[in-house]
């Protein structure tokens, strides 16, 4: 390693100062508004992921011109004599507004232990038997912090349909591996959640149901359909399609942002490459004067180029880190989740894709560097007196 | 020695070197003159390899620089050639000793015997105290001195210098003739491209050649 040389192209960003902090400012930029888009995307996705996962096979919901109704729970002795169907659980759930917060909690009522819910809350049954609790509930992380906010520690008071409070205890918190499924959530005996809904006891929000074999789903499905024409019979798949129109529009959105960013880079990238400056031209021809070979001119480029790209990338990154996980992407996270405002927030779950990383890297940093070898070749390859003229 | 056989350049259609024969002995001072546009920088920088003739060759020390790689030509040149250009050619924002130890940085240099070496030509021409000085804001003069040392850096056997006195005033111009002799004295070749009649007469230099239209 010649430090002489390292030296040298340090010096010649430091002598070049305006121009070298503008560059890295803007290198800088960019590597960060890609990294964040990327790293939200990342987050969000692996949380859509993880969501499909856990979706009922079929769920069955009663429609009456054209809106959900509850259903009635003599239903599910119906669904369970079906061929091929493995269990039939009925779901209280609905939408409680939180009017001093502004916000809609997910309030979801259930017996004990239900299996689809398992994903997503195995630590909570773990901790909490449902059975045995009376007039308490478990909520998730973003609810609590809402209830906190408003002084709700230990309870809080629901308003029933009849004006009346219904005070239910806080009997946890929990946290499950996708926030964006849980973070609104409030799991309760669903005893109470009737209560809160006033809705009737013979009736059920919706009937979710398992099969043995998932080939059979629309079959099953066709079955139930002709047994009660007034349901609407939605299928694993055609929630994860539209699960996945959703965030394929949102990122649309974010795909637009990095294409504009890419290209942005790219302006610089050409920018460069098409050309050095009459000062950078002059100073090749005196270090070749000198008796510089054309590799040493080309190791002193690469050296500043290579400062250059690294610091913006590792400072991009790094930024791009503190802004997405740590401040949780004010504005850009509000893109992708703009349709659900009215929900508690939810945190960014932390990935770090290094597949990512790595495309990014050699996605710039490569670039960068040949946009600055290139020129500095063709002048180099020139003979001394010609560029010093 | 420098041997220049029938040497031609020409640029697009304009001829500035026309056949040029010159044989330079080791130890010798050839003092070039004629007018601006008479072919003295482009001869020159044909001998000293920063460009490349359209026809003759150009020999030094038996090696037929005028054929050889780019990089080959660019290690002899640091290695037996310093170049002292009439508008200097220093980078401006960089400090003297920096301008100075350019044309060793590519050779992976010793610290301790480089710092030596740069202390040496510092004191040999009186700028010790500007070590540090960026050069942009030196005076002429001390410019000079400071190209002249980055030209001496390398010890070469072989310095040319192209119009090295066209910025300087007499006092300062009489102070380089002094270190031509003394560089003489080392048994130094030197090739020196002037204008200035302050060279013609000196009692050091071997010969005076003219050139005329790209011949001499």
């Amino acid at each position: 390693m010649n430090h002489y040389l390292i030296g040298f192209a340090i010096n010649s960003l430091f002598r070049r100062g305006a121009k070298s902090f503008f560059t890295l400012f803007i290198f800088t930029a960019l590597i960060f508004l890609l990294s964040s888009i990327l790293f939200i995307s990342n987050s969000i996705k692996t949380e859509l992921f993880i969501t499909l996962k856990s979706l009922p096979q079929i769920t069955v919901q009663k429609i009456q011109a054209g809106r959900h109704k509850n259903i009635e729970l003599k239903r599910v002795d119906e669904l369970l004599k079906l061929h091929g169907v493995q269990s039939a659980v009925p779901r209280v759930w609905g939408y409680y507004y939180f009017e001093k917060a502004g916000v809609n909690f997910s309030v979801v009522g259930i017996d004990s232990f239900d299996k689809q819910y398992k994903k997503s809350f195995e630590r909570v049954v773990q901790n909490v038997d449902f059975d045995k609790l009376q007039n308490s509930m478990v909520v998730g992380v973003g609810v609590n912090e809402a209830l906190r906010q408003n002084y709700y520690k230990e309870y809080f008071n629901f308003i029933k349909p009849d004006g009346e409070l219904k005070k239910v205890k806080i009997a946890g918190v929990f946290k499950s591996e996708t926030s964006l499924e849980s973070n609104d959530i409030i799991l309760m005996p669903k005893n109470i959640a009737y209560e809160i809904f006033g809705m009737s006891p013979d009736k059920a929000t919706d009937i979710v149901l398992s099969v043995a074999n998932p080939r059979e789903i629309p079959t099953i499905s066709k079955k139930i359909k002709e047994l009660y024409p007034d349901t609407r019979v939605i299928t694993n798949s055609d929630l994860r399609v539209s699960y996945q129109n959703i965030f394929d529009y949102k990122s649309g959105l974010f795909l637009a942002l990095f294409v504009v960013s890419v290209f942005t880079f790219f302006m610089i990238v050409y920018d460069k490459a098409s050309g050095l400056s009459s000062e950078e031209k002059r100073e090749i021809g005196i270090l070749k004067a000198l008796g510089w070979k054309i590799d040493d001119v080309l190791k002193a480029k690469f050296y500043e180029a290579f400062v250059v790209s690294f610091i913006s990338f590792t400072a991009g990154i790094i930024l791009a880190l503190l802004f997405v996980y740590t401040l949780q992407a004010p504005v850009l996270k509000d893109i992708f989740i703009g349709y659900s405002r009215l929900k508690p927030v939810f945190e960014l779950p932390f990935i770090l894709d290094f597949q990512t990383l790595f495309l990014l890297f050699f996605l710039t940093i490569p670039l960068y560097i040949a946009a600055i070898i290139i020129p500095s070749w063709r002048v180099a390859s020139m003979s001394a007196d010609e560029v010093m003229r | 020695m420098i041997e220049c056989k029938n040497l031609t350049k020409t640029f697009k259609n304009m001829v500035a070197l026309n056949g040029v024969n010159l044989i330079c002995k080791e130890g010798e001072v050839i003092v070039l003159k004629g007018a601006s546009g008479s072919g003295k920088s482009t001869l020159l920088s044909l001998i000293a390899g920063l460009a490349k003739p359209s026809s003759g060759q150009v020999i030094i020390d038996n090696k037929l620089i005028s054929k050889m790689p780019d990089n080959f030509v660019a290690m002899f040149r640091r290695e037996h050639i310093g170049f002292i250009f009439q508008k200097y050619n220093l980078i401006p924002t960089l400090s003297v000793f920096d301008n100075i130890i350019m044309p060793q940085i590519p050779s992976k240099p010793d610290t301790k015997s480089l710092k030596k070496r740069v202390d040496e030509l510092l004191n040999m021409f009186s700028i010790a105290k500007k070590k540090d000085e960026i050069v942009k804001n030196l005076s002429g003069g001390e410019q000079q001195r400071v190209a002249i040392s980055r030209a001496l850096l390398n010890d070469p056997n072989i310095i040319i210098a192209d119009e090295p006195t066209a910025n300087l005033d007499s006092k300062l111009s009489l102070e380089f003739i002094e270190i031509i002799k003394k560089l003489k004295s080392d048994k130094r070749t030197i090739i020196i491209a002037t204008h200035d009649p302050l060279f013609f007469e000196l009692d050091f230099v071997d010969r005076l050649i003219e050139m005329k239209d790209g011949e001499l």
